[in-house]
């Protein structure tokens, strides 16, 4: 829905801004040389997704999940809060840890099984919990980003790996704890 | 030492499947088909984001926006030609995608406008796109305080972006 609105918004203020500056004879072309572009961007893309999601399904097949859910519970029991239901608590470890794993195409399942559970059973914060946990991006290797860097011929693809895995926790520790201050604070009327 | 990682990381993905006597080469072709699938459902998605992000480079909009938010976006230590990729990445990944592409050729990949982008693009999520998927077997359009804790996590994030590329 909103996607409607940021398109139609950049496309239809490009073209005013184009005619009141002088510049409406770009219009047309630059709109067609765009949507070429689009081909150019998914080959380099296509290199990414298809090494990656190739390796990934290996990765996959190693139980690797299955070790971290271990791991991920006792956390998710402090942020997420008591889960008894273990069909949705399982839900959510493997979405989660889907995501850490970077096979974002995985962990989408698991996350609407999650919180269509969550939600269904009145576990209003672990819901928001999950939410946060998903919109600020647990990703540890952003795979596509270094495959588009490759791509644009950078000398340092890997320059940015700390920087991101450092903004991305950044990111995930404000939002949780936000998360958990706004529970605290509204305390049970969470689960209105 | 950083550039170590990849090497020793498909490595072991690799010697462990051999190990576990998983059929490696086939789970590779499999996967690599996943992707395959991945990349044709998003070029339309690419196609109509681009050329709305085109269009704005050409008629002078992005860099406009740029100069508008220029101070704004110092504060938080970020170039000003971060706007529209800032402005874009809780909403779309496709758009951010196409302006992360846009901003590594006119800059370059290893500018500091190029790797502050790609810091963003990575760390970041498409925030409002992620609940809204998420919450669409519910049926509840509230989603309480998830988005502005989301949105603030996402503050931290650039905050830490720009720290990293003064």
């Amino acid at each position: 829905m909103f996607l409607q609105f940021l398109w139609f918004g950049m496309v239809a203020a490009s073209l005013l801004w184009g005619v009141l500056t002088g510049k409406a004879a770009q219009a047309l072309p630059a709109l067609l040389a765009g949507t070429g572009r689009a081909i150019a961007l998914s080959m380099e893309l296509a290199a990414g997704y298809l090494f990656f999601c190739g390796m990934m399904n290996i990765v996959n097949k190693l139980r690797i999940y299955a070790w971290l859910e271990k791991r991920l519970r006792p956390l998710f029991s402090l942020l997420l809060g008591p889960i008894e239901d273990e069909e949705t608590s399982k839900a959510v470890t493997m979405n989660v840890a889907a995501n850490l794993l970077g096979l974002g195409n995985a962990a989408t399942p698991y996350g609407i099984k999650a919180a269509a559970r969550l939600h269904s059973s009145g576990h209003l914060h672990a819901l928001y919990m999950l939410l946060i946990l998903n919109a600020t991006g647990l990703q540890l290797l952003p795979t596509t980003v270094i495959a588009l860097r490759i791509a644009a011929g950078s000398q340092a693809s890997n320059a940015i790996l700390l920087p991101t895995l450092a903004a991305t926790a950044a990111s995930t520790v404000v939002g949780a704890g936000l998360g958990l201050l706004c529970q605290r604070r509204k305390g049970a009327a969470c689960y209105d | 030492m950083i550039d170590l990682l990849w090497p020793l990381l498909l490595l072991t993905v690799l010697a462990a499947g051999i190990l576990r006597r998983l059929p490696v080469y086939d789970l590779f072709v499999e996967g690599a088909k996943e992707g395959l699938r991945v990349t044709v459902a998003i070029l339309p998605n690419l196609a109509a984001m681009l050329c709305a992000i085109t269009l704005m480079d050409a008629v002078g909009l992005t860099a406009q926006l740029s100069s508008l938010c220029r101070p704004l976006l110092s504060l938080l230590g970020l170039p000003g030609e971060a706007a529209t990729l800032v402005a874009v990445r809780p909403l779309s990944g496709s758009a951010a995608l196409s302006v992360l592409e846009t901003l590594l050729e006119q800059y370059g990949p290893d500018s500091r406008i190029g790797l502050t982008a790609s810091t963003i693009m990575g760390s970041g999520e498409t925030i409002f796109y992620t609940v809204c998927v998420y919450m669409s077997t519910t049926g509840d359009k509230r989603t309480g305080y998830a988005i502005p804790c989301a949105l603030a996590g996402m503050l931290a994030g650039l905050l830490v972006c720009g720290l990293f590329f003064r």
